[in-house]
């Protein structure tokens, strides 16, 4: 009975492999791989203590020197453009098999890979940074996986207030003393279901065209996303002059730990919704 | 063999079934005279006597914090009307919170929790201090898993809800529900209101009548709260966490605004105001007096009047008087 039993599972092994090789010339999905590079302009991020000279440094418009200590941010509700206008969703409502923690100072963490896409040809990558309202409720029974993740002592991603994750965190310094800057992001919406009576959404829709299609099919495509934190300072939206204790339209206190002056933040960090959907984010390579 | 089992099995569930009557009667909830309108969220998790009894042992579980030495009683200890007495509130391995420890009473006609209003319905608070750094520190898994180490807690369950399932909605109903039972309307105040023989000294006479002319405004309803936001430019918390109800809002105008706060019980709930600035009663009315912070936001009630409450000494003592009638001592367990 164990025996026949085991001969069976081979057997049915032995046809699926053989369904696979038989399918290889052209499978009907594949994976699809975005690689994330978050510069100042053209120049690769490397992070740094308050006087590190190893750390990227950057100048605002507003001709402030700054650079980071930390930078993460969330991404979640991918969705790839068919060449013909189809929508394909990645696990749009399962952060733990559709969103990530994207982590300057851990590289595996700037690559993820998106598996078992539907073969084809991709014009256009939508993606969210941060995480939408509905599943913005550090639910641990339900996605355990990203909870643990967001919540690490070395990642905290989390608004525990808020019972919602950070959108981005970014530490850092600025002007000539290195002054500490602290800008974190997140959304303090609440109400009843569908129904929002309080508070700010900082979750951002990114829509990037793919100049060149991505093939998914044989082989896995490897899309470039580049994330100019240039533009937290100098944004399409709001070009923005650190200072203490002012509230002049313009300007923004460095430590941003509340809704307060949170939006202009967020507006160049994931557009504005209007007539920027794309923030920082832009597509430097498509590799097939 | 297998067969065995299986007949085994449903055998035994059966009989757990059949000797297992699943009957929580719903509580009798009474409404305080001239109390303002419940919360919506009451009507859909009204409380019943074995979640309210499952609530409250949870209320004083220190398994809720990561290192079992927390409980939600630990910072809203009953003999201080469910608030303590420190400044900010002390949560695991005495770590130092943002803001002070509010009374947990009459939330059930509560429309906004916390100091900033950014809790909207009671089963919504738990999870908060359950994961906050400087409170519980722990995770709501983590605490499931700890609870069905200890039997007791099958049963009421069971009790509460038809069956021995553990669950983070099951955690927050019940919690919320045995917080709506805390109900505080047995104050010598509510007594002469409700005209059951007792008077109001000269003092607290004379104090009532200062009350409704300078604080009543805003310390407004039975419940001696307005549920609005104010600023009345109290000392200001310079952590970088708190904007007041701008946290929530991002507003500039709600910039350092908090809930206006009940005054029931307020004699236990020293010290004062979102992180404790003021250590008495006194306090808090020698500085409404002497003026108030100015602020771009600042009440206009206190604009009006050069930004302070001006009161003579005479007065205070009158106001702090009326103030002691609030106190339900039966609530606090006196
Ligand atoms: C470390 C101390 C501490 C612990 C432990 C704690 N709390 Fe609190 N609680 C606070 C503080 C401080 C606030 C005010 C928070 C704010 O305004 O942001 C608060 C607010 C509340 C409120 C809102 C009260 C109001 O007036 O709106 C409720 C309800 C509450 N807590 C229930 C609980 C429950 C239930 C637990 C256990 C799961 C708990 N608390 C554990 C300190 C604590
Ligand atoms: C303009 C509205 C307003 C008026 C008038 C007013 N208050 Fe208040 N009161 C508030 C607000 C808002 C707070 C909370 C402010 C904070 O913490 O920053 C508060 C806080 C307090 C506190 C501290 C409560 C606690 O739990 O920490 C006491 C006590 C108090 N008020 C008493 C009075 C008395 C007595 C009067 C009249 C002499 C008065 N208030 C007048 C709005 C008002």
């Amino acid at each position: 009975m164990k025996n026949l039993k085991n001969y069976l599972t081979l057997s049915v092994c032995t046809l699926a492999l053989a369904a696979c090789s038989k399918n290889e010339d052209n499978p009907v999905a594949n994976n699809l791989e975005l690689q994330f590079n978050n510069t100042f302009k053209e120049q690769t991020i490397v992070l740094g203590g308050a006087n590190a000279s190893s750390a990227t440094k950057n100048t605002s418009a507003q001709g402030q020197v700054h650079h980071f200590s930390e930078l993460k941010y969330v991404l979640s509700n991918i969705r790839l453009i068919k060449a013909d206008g189809g929508e394909i969703p990645y696990n749009i409502n399962d952060l733990d098999k559709g969103a990530t923690v994207i982590d300057q100072a851990k590289a595996s963490t700037l690559r993820y890979v998106l598996s078992n896409v539907p073969a084809g040809a991709y014009k256009q990558l939508k993606f969210g940074l941060g995480v939408k309202t509905e599943l913005n409720t550090l639910d641990q029974l339900r996605f355990p996986a990203f909870y643990n993740t967001a919540g690490a002592n070395d990642t905290k991603m989390m608004w525990e207030w808020g019972t919602g994750y950070r959108f981005t965190k970014i530490e850092g310094f600025y002007d000539t003393d290195s002054k500490p800057l602290s800008i974190h992001t997140g959304s303090t919406v609440a109400g009843s279901e569908g129904n929002q009576t309080q508070g700010v959404d900082a979750y951002r829709e990114i829509t990037l065209d793919l100049a060149t299609q991505a093939q998914v099919g044989a082989t896995a495509p490897r899309i470039t996303i580049k994330a100019d934190f240039d533009k937290l300072l100098s944004g399409k939206t709001n070009t923005i002059t650190l200072s203490t204790g002012t509230s002049q339209s313009d300007n923004a206190t460095p430590n941003i730990h509340t809704a307060v002056q949170m939006l202009k933040f967020v507006d160049n960090l994931g557009g504005n919704g209007v007539n920027d959907l794309s923030g920082i984010f832009s597509v430097s390579q498509v590799e097939n | 063999m297998m067969t065995a089992i299986i007949l085994f099995c449903s055998c035994e569930k059966q009989e757990e079934e059949g000797t297992f009557q699943f009957d929580n009667p719903e509580l009798a909830f009474e409404l305080p005279a001239g109390f303002p309108a419940l919360n919506n969220a009451f009507y859909a998790n009204k409380p019943t006597q074995y979640a309210v009894e499952l609530g409250e042992r949870l209320f004083n579980e220190p398994k809720f914090s990561g290192n079992n030495t927390i409980s939600c009683g630990s910072c809203h200890n009953p003999n201080h009307a469910f608030a303590d007495n420190k400044p900010r509130a002390i949560g695991i391995n005495d770590r130092v919170g943002l803001r002070n420890t509010p009374p947990i009473q009459n939330m059930a006609f509560m429309q906004f929790y916390n100091w900033d209003g950014n809790i909207l319905e009671l089963e919504k608070q738990p999870l908060v201090p359950i994961i906050t750094h400087e409170e519980m520190n722990s995770s709501i898994l983590e605490v499931i898993a700890k609870l069905e180490q200890v039997p007791a807690y099958r049963d009421l369950f069971w009790k509460a809800f038809g069956d021995p399932e553990i669950t983070p909605e099951r955690i927050y109903r019940s919690i919320a529900q045995y917080e709506y039972t805390l109900v505080s309307a047995n104050s010598k105040y509510d007594r002469i209101k409700r005209q059951e023989g007792e008077q109001f000294t000269e003092t607290e006479a004379e104090g009532y009548r200062l009350f409704q002319q300078k604080c009543a405004s805003c310390h407004a309803t039975e419940l001696f709260t307005d549920q609005s936001f104010r600023n009345v430019g109290f000392p200001a918390n310079s952590d970088t966490q708190e904007a007041g109800r701008a946290r929530v809002t991002g507003l500039p105008a709600d910039y350092m605004q908090f809930r206006v706060p009940s005054l029931r019980n307020i004699v236990y709930t020293a010290p004062y105001g979102s992180f404790g600035q003021f250590a008495t009663l006194r306090d808090v009315l020698d500085y409404f007096d002497k003026g108030v912070s100015d602020a771009a936001n600042l009440d206009p009630l206190l604009k009006a009047n050069g930004n302070r409450i001006p009161l003579n000494e005479n007065e205070k003592e009158a106001i702090l008087s009326f103030l002691e009638t609030l106190s339900d001592e039966e609530f606090v367990g006196q």
